[in-house]
């Protein structure tokens, strides 16, 4: 059993090897070996997450047994293992959908590429999600974003070269500011270990030493990881990188980069700078107001789409506008939901972005409403999966959107002063989701004689029937049994304190 | 066999056989249709009549979250609620056998058909507030695709307008949910309220403004003002048999909710003589009012009766908010009364149309003379809408107007029957002279142009069944008062 404690050290580096080796293969072979690697990781990783159950507490693992303060540290409790888990799920299945697409949409020669980065992202996502070492977290940031921008950028039409310009530019002054917050923070505290850290930064706020720098510190690297996971002032990147990019692509970036970002902020908050500090430093009620303000915004502007792509993009923006919302609240309760409406907007938004693509193969590739009228019947399976991932955004009960506005809400109630515009904001945005989703599943469903239908250019394709299929069960089992999940989320942020 | 899971059969059979009606081959053949559903119809009777004789059952299915169950239990509210949903649907599906022959894509509509009475049968049974919001929101959903039926753009719009109403109550129903969830012992709905007083201690200003909201969003399904608007958009453009199942049931469900909340989970001690009471009690009033009033100016036909349902459901809602016992009577009684009503109104106008075309009041001169029977039925539904004993809407109308006068209250215990008897004149007002200009057209008809216009039988014998049924309820009330008295010894 011992051996497991392993896996996540091996999970990352088996990832960075097959990116080396995928260089020399073939596009099919490529997409062999990533496949094998995704599967591996997810074993691994349910591996670790049941080991680390199993014992009731985390570990830390030493990159070749240097011990701290010098040494490289990986640190695996509950929660990293769960979003192992988690990710290389989403991973696997939006692979799955959209690999057709991929073969279409990329040019042969460079296939192999789209694997390498697809190897490349899986372990960036894995280093941010395990990593115990702030340096470790900026080298992972980077290579996930140049990953991010070549999985975009693969489909090379001039949308997407501008799609990732914007990508790169936002996200590179995400980076920066990081980077800059953190060089700051090494100085005045002079570790990068994040219990260390967690250390001395406790010490200086008791001293009342540095207060300005440290602030400033927090303020940079939370500013710059919004940037990168697309808050709402700072989501114009996000439309155009969504839209254009192969479906699997825009499946990754909505449903796991932006939130592996995420992810390592509530780390930081409770790792790094402690819950307390943040909390006292007013940070929260700033992610809370531009958190609800994502909401709201994001969700008019999706309503004014014409494009369906376009519109699940917008509808990420306010669905980040959630999460950001429940980190805001600054309680714990409102801290579970924000890490499991990680999970339900991954599983949801993933089978949007999979499904929409479905519907549009079966409108000759036609992505605006005027062509996809009927489209749900055209492809059956595609129409199904679209409406459950519809109505969990809306947040019907029996999916998982509704858990995670429950949860919210349950949140509010620990913090008074914003319980009125947190209750508020999300009967609005469940009033707007519903305004835009459920118009395009009518828009679907919606008849045409069958001389005016578009060619349909769907066959039958069993990875993308699998896909949905997992993805509608996935839904469903978030949105129905979410007790044992929600436990694992409370035991993993307890163990992160 | 498990005698709580029969609680289940009445909502997943339907759901079951509307999913047959829409995949499987054969339905496509009206013959085979009509029979499958007819018959789905009378079996689904049984199975309600089968669990309305039993004891109260409960099922708790699994838990959403921790201490958030999906649970459905019968109830006295639920079997009232179930037993209508049963002889509604039944009337008005053999209605639409012969009606949505000239509609076309009667398959789709007999599927939602069906489906909507699963989510329904599931909002009658709903045990707790989140299961509630469940079948509620499912059931806005699957009804309306029957709205947007005929698919031209004013169908559509009229469509968006119900699902966006509808939402909106939902959204602020949920909004309750969410702040009850908090400061009650459980949100399983129990007579008298659940409310944890000790917890509250404190913010009961503030809850009063979140109960009041939700009220105001179920009174959005329920047609109440200010969330009204929907009802006399939908209505006409929805096909008859929908319509009729939309005014004379779904509304309801808006007013289950309203009974849920104020007196399985907020109580009616907490509410009475507050503010909440009184506002409530002035916007029912202001409906039942606005509603006859807009009816009466309407020359539309099914719009007429839309705006009728508009301010019939508010006497219920009017009712409710006297929170003593005659006048939850009166309101509870006048569900079913009026749904008995609206359903033989609303049948009617779609038998017109059916065989005629004519949707305009002023088109309607000598109807009575094509179609002897079904004018007939559509004067008895009036009588009885106005209050005219022995009919059953003069019972309900009894009873709201003693549980005003004996309320206390110094100004609404009299102003409330004056509104509701000037409501009853208009109400004589805009549906009366149909009957006179049916019946007796004026000397200048053309006698000669006259033929018999009279529909088949699946057409006239639900309509002569819901005319009997609405006098029958009125010349027998005693055995349904009773039973009402018992829910009411449990919530008051």
């Amino acid at each position: 059993m011992e051996f497991i404690k392993n896996f996540p050290f091996f999970s990352i580096v088996l990832c960075m090897i097959s990116a080396t080796i995928s260089s020399v293969l073939s596009g099919k072979n490529a997409k062999r070996l990533s496949m094998f690697v995704v599967s591996a990781v997810g074993i691994m990783s349910a591996l670790v997450l049941y080991y680390v159950v199993q014992t009731g507490e985390s570990f830390v693992y030493l990159m070749g047994h240097h011990a701290a303060p010098w040494g490289n540290e990986l640190r695996v409790g509950v929660l990293e293992g769960l979003m192992a888990f988690f990710f290389s799920i989403i991973m696997m299945l939006s692979l799955l959908g959209g690999m057709k697409q991929i073969f279409k949409d990329i040019s042969e020669k460079k296939l192999n590429l789209y694997f390498i980065m697809i190897d490349l992202l899986l372990a960036s996502l894995l280093a941010l999600i395990y990593t115990n070492d702030l340096f470790n977290a900026y080298v992972f940031i980077e290579i996930n974003t140049l990953a991010a921008c070549g999985l975009i950028m693969s489909k090379q039409n001039g949308r997407t070269l501008v799609g990732t310009m914007k990508y790169m530019v936002m996200s590179l002054v995400g980076s920066g500011l990081i980077l800059f917050g953190l060089s700051v923070l090494y100085g005045v505290t002079g570790h990068l270990l994040m219990p260390n850290i967690k250390e001395s930064v406790l010490a200086l706020t008791a001293s009342g030493q540095y207060r300005v720098p440290v602030l400033m510190t927090i303020a940079m690297v939370t500013v710059g990881l919004a940037i990168k996971s697309a808050l709402y002032p700072f989501h114009n990147w996000l439309p155009d990188t969504y839209s254009y990019g192969t479906p699997t692509s825009s499946a990754l970036l909505s449903s796991l980069v932006s939130k592996s970002y995420i992810f390592l902020l509530i780390k930081i908050v409770y790792r790094v700078v402690g819950f307390d500090v943040i909390a006292g430093s007013g940070i929260l009620n700033i992610f809370f107001v531009f958190g609800l303000a994502g909401m709201i915004m994001g969700s008019v502007r999706a309503l004014a789409q014409n494009d369906i792509r376009k519109m699940i993009a917008y509808s990420s923006v306010a669905q980040i506008g959630y999460i950001y919302m429940g980190i805001g609240l600054g309680t714990k309760v409102g801290m579970y939901a924000a890490v499991f409406h990680i999970m339900s907007h991954a599983a949801s938004k993933a089978l949007l972005f999979i499904s929409s693509n479905g519907l549009s193969l079966a409108s000759g590739n036609g992505k605006e409403f005027a062509d996809l009228r009927g489209a749900g019947y055209r492809n059956k399976l595609a129409g199904f999966g679209f409406m459950v991932g519809s109505l969990s955004m809306v947040g019907i009960p029996l999916f998982a959107g509704f858990i995670s506005k429950l949860n919210f809400a349950l949140g509010a109630f620990e913090s008074p002063a914003k319980l009125m515009p947190t209750l508020l904001c999300l009967a609005i945005s469940t009033l707007l989701n519903a305004g835009y989703f459920i118009r395009a599943v009518i828009v679907l469903y919606t008849p045409v004689a069958k001389a005016e239908q578009p060619e349909n250019l769907y066959k039958r394709d069993y990875s993308f029937i699998v896909s949905v299929v997992c993805f509608v069960i996935l839904n469903f089992v978030l949105g129905m049994f979410s007790g044992p999940i929600m436990e694992a989320i409370r035991s993993g942020l307890n163990m992160f304190a | 066999m498990n005698r709580n899971l029969l609680l289940l059969l009445p909502m997943i059979l339907p759901i079951l056989a509307g999913l047959i009606v829409f995949f499987a081959k054969p339905m496509k053949n009206r013959k085979t249709r009509n029979w499958f559903v007819g018959s789905f119809l009378i079996l689904n009777l049984l199975v309600t009549a089968l669990l309305l004789c039993g004891p109260a059952v409960r099922v708790e299915l699994f838990d959403l979250m921790k201490g958030i169950p999906v649970l459905f239990k019968l109830d006295g509210v639920g079997r009232i609620y179930t037993a209508l949903l049963a002889i509604m649907w039944t009337f008005s599906g053999f209605f639409a056998f012969e009606y949505m022959k000239h509609e076309g894509n009667e398959h789709r509509y007999f599927g939602f058909f069906l489906v909507a009475l699963g989510a329904l049968n599931g909002v009658a049974y709903a045990g707790n507030l989140v299961t509630f919001y469940l079948c509620y929101e499912t059931m806005t959903l699957v009804s309306m695709p029957m709205v947007l039926h005929s698919l031209n753009k004013e169908a559509i719009k009229a469509g968006f307008k119900y699902l966006f109403y509808s939402f909106f109550g939902a959204s602020l129903g949920l909004l309750g949910i969410f702040y009850m969830f908090q400061y009650t012992t459980t949100i399983e709905f129990m007579g008298g309220g659940t409310l944890d007083l000790a917890k509250l201690a404190g913010h009961e200003s503030f809850f009063l403004v979140i109960v009041f909201l939700s009220i105001i969003g179920f009174g959005a399904k329920a047609g109440m003002f200010p969330l009204h608007g929907w009802l006399p958009t939908a209505h006409p453009v929805a096909p008859a048999p929908a319509s009729a199942v939309l005014s004379g049931v779904i509304v309801k469900a808006g007013v289950v909710g309203m009974i849920r909340v104020v007196f399985y989970i907020v109580g009616a001690d907490f509410l009475r003589g507050t503010w909440v009471q009184t506002a409530w009690m002035s916007l029912a009033l202001l409906t039942v009012f606005m509603g006859s009033m807009l009816a009466y100016k309407e020359q539309v036909f099914k719009k007429r009766l839309a705006y009728s349902t508009v301010s019939q459901v508010s006497y219920v809602v009017f009712g409710l908010s006297l929170l003593n016992a005659d006048g939850v009577l009166g309101g509870m009684e006048h569900i079913v009364f009026h749904s008995f009503i609206k359903n033989g109104l609303f049948l009617t106008a779609g038998a017109i149309i059916y065989k005629t075309g004519k949707t305009k009041v002023s088109e309607l001169k000598g109807i009575g003379k094509e179609m002897p029977i079904a004018m007939w039925c559509y004067t008895i539904c009036s009588l009885a809408l106005i209050g005219i004993p022995p009919t059953c809407g003069f019972i309900s109308k009894w009873y709201l107007a003693v549980g005003s006068l004996q309320s206390g209250m110094t100004f609404f215990s009299w102003f409330g029957p004056i509104v509701l008897l000037v409501s009853a004149l208009l109400t004589a007002g805009y549906l009366l002279p149909i009957t006179i200009n049916g019946f007796f057209p004026g000397a200048d008809y053309d006698y000669s142009k006259l033929e018999k216009k009279e529909p088949n039988k699946f057409m006239t014998i639900p309509l002569i069944l819901l005319a009997t049924g609405s006098v029958v309820l009125g010349m027998f009330p005693n055995a349904f008062a009773s039973f009402i008295q018992t829910i009411i010894e449990t919530i008051m």
